[in-house]
């Protein structure tokens, strides 16, 4: 019997249905089957930060792959075994493994963070079925303690809380997977972080630290605050501090805010010249105070000497013709008074005589005692005083070549011209001696200040001394700024310690080192080069 | 004919669809190889990121220093031994300013050696 054409429809359309069919069941063998093997999510970076570079490009701080492990209790055939296995292989406590394990509000328990490859590794060869890696990242700071708290860290969820990691969170956020350069230059904080760790070594000191800054741009290219730690290990070792002593604490820094004395009395022109001749003698009094000197003076000094040899009674005679308010309103000027604000989160607020500044509070101050700043505010402040009198913010982030970032002018340029020849004198026939590095032409002023006790008195035989650096002063760069908490002296200092003694030589041996990394010309004459 | 032209169009459709699941089938394994690609990217950057890491570790200022001067005996140049480039002489010009210096202070001089003993015989 031949088909009908009913019947060729029919089998055509069943034909149709077979391979529809067969179409929709190879879809879902591909989907059930094959579609695990594909990689279905896009590839995705780890990295929540962007990394800190320094301003030549080199990495200060990046985050590395590694992952948070968790579990899933309720698949554990054995949650005590579970827990003692996991214990052991990541180094968590067991007690709070088996307490989680056992608490069935949370269905997931995170078990270790951040762990490595090995501990991955180990926890796979357990062989326990619900456990989970969740994919993240740990910062890591190959320079280890060099900028420990100048970058500062970030917590476990990758949140700055500290130095630069806090201060640039925004930019770091918003360049996650690529990177900041910093103003930070690694050679020259390394030999910072050298130079003032040999020194504190060496004079026994119970902090110290250090500062590098480009005077026309800001850019600070170093900071190192002593004692500091490890921002790769999340606890602190013995003798560790993570506080930066340089913006974070306020000082009285002593006879280095004599270079702020001298610039009043420039400005003011209350000196008729460097050669006017002052009494000295054993003591000079104030009411019922009388200020010293902190080592044997002539009877008189002329004005260059009074800074270069850092008399106090000179100093306070020079700010006395200015008067309190007059002082208070040019420091205030110069932004002595107030906080400063930096990129760096930490910053301090200084201390100062407040309403009752009269006599004695501006002789003190005038010398830096009843003062107190944060080192890098002395540090900028001074810097404007030698950058041709204009006004200077520290940056942490990289300029471009040729920036100047110099704001409104603070004292007048013959005034910053003057003090530029003065605190070169310093270093040439005064207590800075130690700082003349032969073709650099450092000019700086040293400061020694006396370190107050619990009780509100100065403690005996304990000094805090501090040495200010411009090179090449006759058109500054760099300033360099060294602080020494409560140095000792040794035989070789015969005992001192004083600033010329302490800070002086630990800047003269930073300024000799980095000098020529930064391309600041040697203008030594030739014949000075070969007779050294 | 008009059968034949069902048959054409019935035929037709197949073969569109045919083709288009060989296009759908290629853009799935091209799409899985491009995730493949991107993945095999990802981990080699990362990779790479440890191992810049690892070497600015290894790289840093404060170990080449501690290598340098353990290994190789080197120490810091003191400043007098820098000079800027102003100051060398460029080829025939004059006066070549180290020439004019006074080269007997210079302290890498060498005193005169004394002459050798005579061995008694």
């Amino acid at each position: 019997m031949s088909e009908t054409i009913h019947q060729r429809r029919i089998i055509i359309g069943a034909v149709l249905c077979v391979a529809a069919f067969a179409l929709v069941g190879i879809r879902l063998v591909h989907v059930t089957l094959l579609k695990s093997w594909e990689s279905g999510r896009a590839a995705t970076i780890v990295a929540a930060r962007a990394d800190l570079v320094d301003r030549n490009g080199q990495l200060l701080a990046r985050d590395l792959p590694v992952k948070d492990l968790y579990a899933r209790p309720a698949v554990f055939w054995d949650k005590r075994e579970a827990a003692r296995d996991l214990a052991a292989a990541t180094g968590s406590d067991e007690r709070r493994l088996l307490s989680g394990f056992n608490n069935a509000k949370h269905p997931y328990v995170l078990v270790a963070r951040q762990i490595t490859p090995t501990t991955e590794a180990r926890v796979m060869h357990l062989g326990l079925p619900g456990l989970e890696f969740e994919p993240g990242g740990k910062r890591y700071y190959p320079d280890g303690r060099n900028a420990a708290q100048l970058l500062g860290v970030t917590d476990p969820d990758n949140n700055g809380v500290s130095g630069l990691e806090l201060g640039l969170q925004d930019q770091i956020r918003a360049s996650a997977g690529g990177r900041v350069a910093t103003s930070i230059d690694m050679r020259v904080q390394y030999i910072l972080a050298h130079e003032i760790e040999q020194a504190r070594q060496t004079f026994s000191a119970h902090a110290a630290g250090g500062i590098v800054m480009d005077v026309k741009t800001g850019e600070v290219l170093g900071m190192v605050s002593l004692p500091d730690f490890d921002p790769n290990q999340r606890k602190l070792g013995g003798g560790d501090s993570t506080r930066n002593i340089m913006a974070q604490d306020v000082y009285e820094l002593g006879s280095v805010f004599k270079i702020f004395s001298f610039t009043l009395a420039f400005e003011d022109h209350t000196l008729k010249s460097l050669d006017e001749t002052f009494a000295i003698g054993q003591g000079y009094k104030i009411g019922k105070y009388t200020i010293h000197e902190a080592e044997h003076m002539p009877a008189t000094l002329q004005a260059r000497d009074i800074l270069a040899q850092s008399s106090n009674i000179g100093t306070s005679q020079i700010a006395l013709r200015s008067g309190g308010a007059r002082q208070r309103e040019f420091l205030s000027n110069l932004g002595l008074l107030s906080p400063v604000k930096t990129m760096l989160p930490e910053t301090a607020r200084p201390l100062f005589p407040g309403a009752n500044w009269g006599m004695i509070e501006t002789a003190t101050v005038s010398f830096g005692h009843g003062i107190s700043v944060a080192p890098v505010t002395l540090k900028k402040t001074a810097a404007s005083v030698v950058n041709g009198g204009r006004q200077i913010t520290p940056t942490f982030i990289r300029q471009a070549p040729g920036t100047d970032n110099r704001g409104r002018q603070l004292i007048k340029p013959q005034t910053s011209q003057q003090m530029r020849d003065l605190l070169r004198y310093v270093v040439t026939n005064g207590t800075g001696r130690k700082a003349d590095i032969p073709g650099y032409e450092v000019g700086g002023k040293t400061g020694s200040a006396q370190v107050p006790g619990p009780h509100g008195h100065y403690l005996p035989h304990a000094l805090r001394t501090s040495f200010f650096a411009a090179f090449p002063v006759h058109d500054p760069r760099y300033v360099v700024f060294v602080l020494m908490d409560q140095p000792h002296g040794t035989k070789e200092t015969g005992g001192f310690a004083l600033a010329a003694y302490t800070a002086v030589p630990a800047a003269a041996h930073v300024i000799a080192r980095i000098a020529p990394l930064l391309g600041v010309p040697n203008v030594a004459a030739p014949t000075e080069l070969a007779s050294q | 004919m008009v059968r034949i032209l069902n048959f054409i169009c019935v035929a037709l459709m197949g073969f569109s669809i045919l083709a288009l699941y060989h296009v759908s089938e290629k853009t799935r394994v091209a799409h899985m190889e491009l995730n493949q690609v991107k993945h095999q990217i990802v981990k080699e950057r990362s990779a790479i990121g440890v191992l810049e890491t690892e070497w600015q570790h290894v790289a840093s200022p404060d170990r080449i220093q501690q290598l340098a001067s353990a290994r190789l005996g080197m120490a810091d140049s003191a400043s007098v031994q820098l000079s800027s480039f102003d100051q060398i002489p460029r080829r025939g010009a004059e006066p070549a300013p180290l020439n004019n210096s006074p080269v007997h202070n210079a302290s890498a001089q060498l005193p005169a050696a004394p002459p050798a003993p005579v061995p008694n015989m």
